[in-house]
């Protein structure tokens, strides 16, 4: 048969993202793929060292458009190890708390994709509802909906306000009770079930080759979680368990971030249970404009939503830092396993496939 | 940390290791040791290779590539040390001579990285399989992300001619 060229994104409908995979396609069949980043490059990395400490915080939220709290808190990571600056107790749970929220919102826009994508349109709207629950709490919480700039080196920005837990616990019993029908419609439907099983699949070798992070890598059996290997913020304070899967396919991801939400949802529950009800949510930092951080270089790294977030900061002592470098979780999951995993799929599971690995545009691009 | 650190001091000379806190460890070492150094490194268990980058020091000519390493859990369900440790493995080439070797025979989510940085940098990966540009749409007179491009006079002659629009 002939082979052909097909261009899949970033105007192809089954993108969702600015992003784009050539397809080398015999029939239905792919035989090669190669994956076209850099719609959404926007230089970041080289922006940020024009800018001081503190002014690179509308710059740093925007590498990841779905979710930028844990790039925000990854960078302050940065600063405060290459500072030295101790974070208080409140403000290490409310750190938690709120990332945790943010991860919610993160997989029910994920789940809102995935959904759309194989034609669950209600689902998709139910999702998307309750990610706006969750972004009106984050209004409330810091005055912006999607990108809060909240976390700040040193803590939070400003403490809950009264009543503000409640809230919280309220929206997520909304959430959490609408897990049933999630099931009964989309998770344990059996078109779900058909189009997922078995496509996309990843051993655990590969993986590993690959070097998958995040559920990725949890779907295949490892309970491989930066919150529970190197814990920042507070999650070593409360109990929780990492969930995993066996298969490694689509399926297997898939539920591995459904249980994940609800793992998040109890997680919150847990830390609202044991805040300190007093004290200061930030340490002070000094003047923005004259701050120098001194000479060094150091590595952090978190789980975002997607999987290992890491930063590499240089600093040479000045006012701006001399060299920021994202380690995304997108970058390997979109550009080696992706186009790995797309040889021998058919046309029609593309776009299905990168949404489970829940790879993101702007975060590969930066 | 530290029986990894003597492991690593006895299988190589001249080589510079440090802690500087729990859980990183940085060796710097010279361009010619860092093949071997890393797939002693895979070999010992750490075969996740987190993160390239590549450091402009334009005061003393040299470019500083950084490879950060960590470990996978040896079993599904038990944490242990090994997976906390980060290994920074820090060398340098002169910016007149930007060649290198790739790492991609022991990583293999090294490709996408060192096209990165051949396309930021200008560092040439000897034996990379596809060095093409990554994310540029157009080409730079220098790599962009080097220390002497000058981003604002970039602009300027990028964007400083356009007509303005009229009745503005």
């Amino acid at each position: 048969m002939r082979e052909l060229e097909l261009y899949y994104g970033p105007q192809h409908l089954g993108m969702v993202g600015n992003f784009s995979i050539t397809l080398n396609v015999e029939g239905d069949r792919i035989k090669k793929a190669t994956a076209n980043p850099g719609y959404l490059h926007r230089g970041f990395e080289k922006l940020m060292e024009c800018r001081t400490w503190m002014q690179n915080f509308p710059l740093v939220c925007r590498i990841n458009v779905v979710e930028p709290d844990h790039i925000e808190l990854i960078y302050s990571m940065g600063v405060e190890k290459l500072a030295g600056i101790e974070v208080p107790e409140k403000g290490k749970y409310i750190r938690s708390i709120y990332l945790e929220l943010a991860r919610v919102a993160s997989h029910l826009f994920g789940l809102w994709a995935y959904s759309n994508m194989l034609g669950f349109d209600t689902v998709a709207n139910w999702a998307m509802y309750h990610r706006d629950l969750i972004l009106d709490l984050f209004e409330e919480l810091t005055g912006a909906r999607v990108y809060h700039i909240y976390i700040r080196p040193g803590g939070v920005r400003r403490d809950f306000p009264d009543g503000f837990e409640d809230k919280i616990i309220e929206t997520l019993h909304t959430i959490g009770g609408k897990i049933p029908d999630y099931n009964s419609t989309f998770f344990d439907n059996r078109l779900f079930k058909k189009r997922t099983k078995g496509i996309g699949k990843l051993d655990r070798e590969n993986a590993k080759k690959m070097g998958a992070v995040g559920h990725a890598i949890r779907a295949t059996g490892m309970k491989y979680d930066i919150r529970k290997i190197e814990p920042y913020a507070a999650y070593d304070q409360v109990e929780w368990d990492v969930p995993t899967r066996k298969g490694g396919d689509a399926y297997s991801r898939l539920l591995t971030i459904r249980d994940e939400m609800i793992e998040s949802v109890h997680m919150i529950f847990k830390l609202i249970n044991k805040m300190p009800k007093k004290g200061t949510v930030y340490t002070k930092t000094p003047n923005p404009f004259k701050w120098k951080i001194p000479e060094g270089d150091a590595y952090v790294r978190c789980e975002s939503s997607r999987g290992e977030l890491g930063l590499y900061i240089v600093s040479d002592g000045g006012k701006k830092p001399y060299r920021a470098h994202f380690r995304t979780p997108s970058y390997s999951h979109g550009l080696t396993i992706l186009e790995n995993i797309l040889a021998g799929e058919d046309i029609a599971d593309v776009g299905n496939i990168m949404m489970s690995l829940y790879v993101v545009a702007p975060e590969i691009d930066r | 940390m530290n029986d990894l650190k003597q492991k690593i001091e006895m299988a190589f000379d001249s080589i510079d290791i440090n802690i500087p806190e729990d859980n990183r460890m940085i060796i710097n070492i010279s361009k010619d040791g860092v093949i071997s150094i890393l797939s002693y490194l895979k070999n010992a268990g750490y075969e996740h290779l987190a993160l390239i980058s590549c450091v402009d020091l334009i005061n003393e000519n040299e470019f500083e590539l950084v490879y950060i390493v960590s470990a996978y859990m040896k079993r599904d369900d038990e944490f242990h040390d090994r997976e906390k440790q980060n290994i920074i493995i820090k060398t340098r080439i002169s910016r007149k001579k930007t060649r290198f070797m790739t790492v991609i025979n022991i990583f293999e989510n090294a490709e996408p990285y060192e096209r990165e940085i051949y396309e930021l940098f200008g560092i040439n990966f000897q034996g990379h399989p596809r060095l093409k540009p990554l994310f540029l749409e157009i080409e730079y007179e220098m790599p962009p992300f080097r220390k002497n491009f000058d981003t604002r006079k970039f602009v300027d002659d990028m964007f400083g001619n356009i007509p303005e629009i009229e009745g503005h």
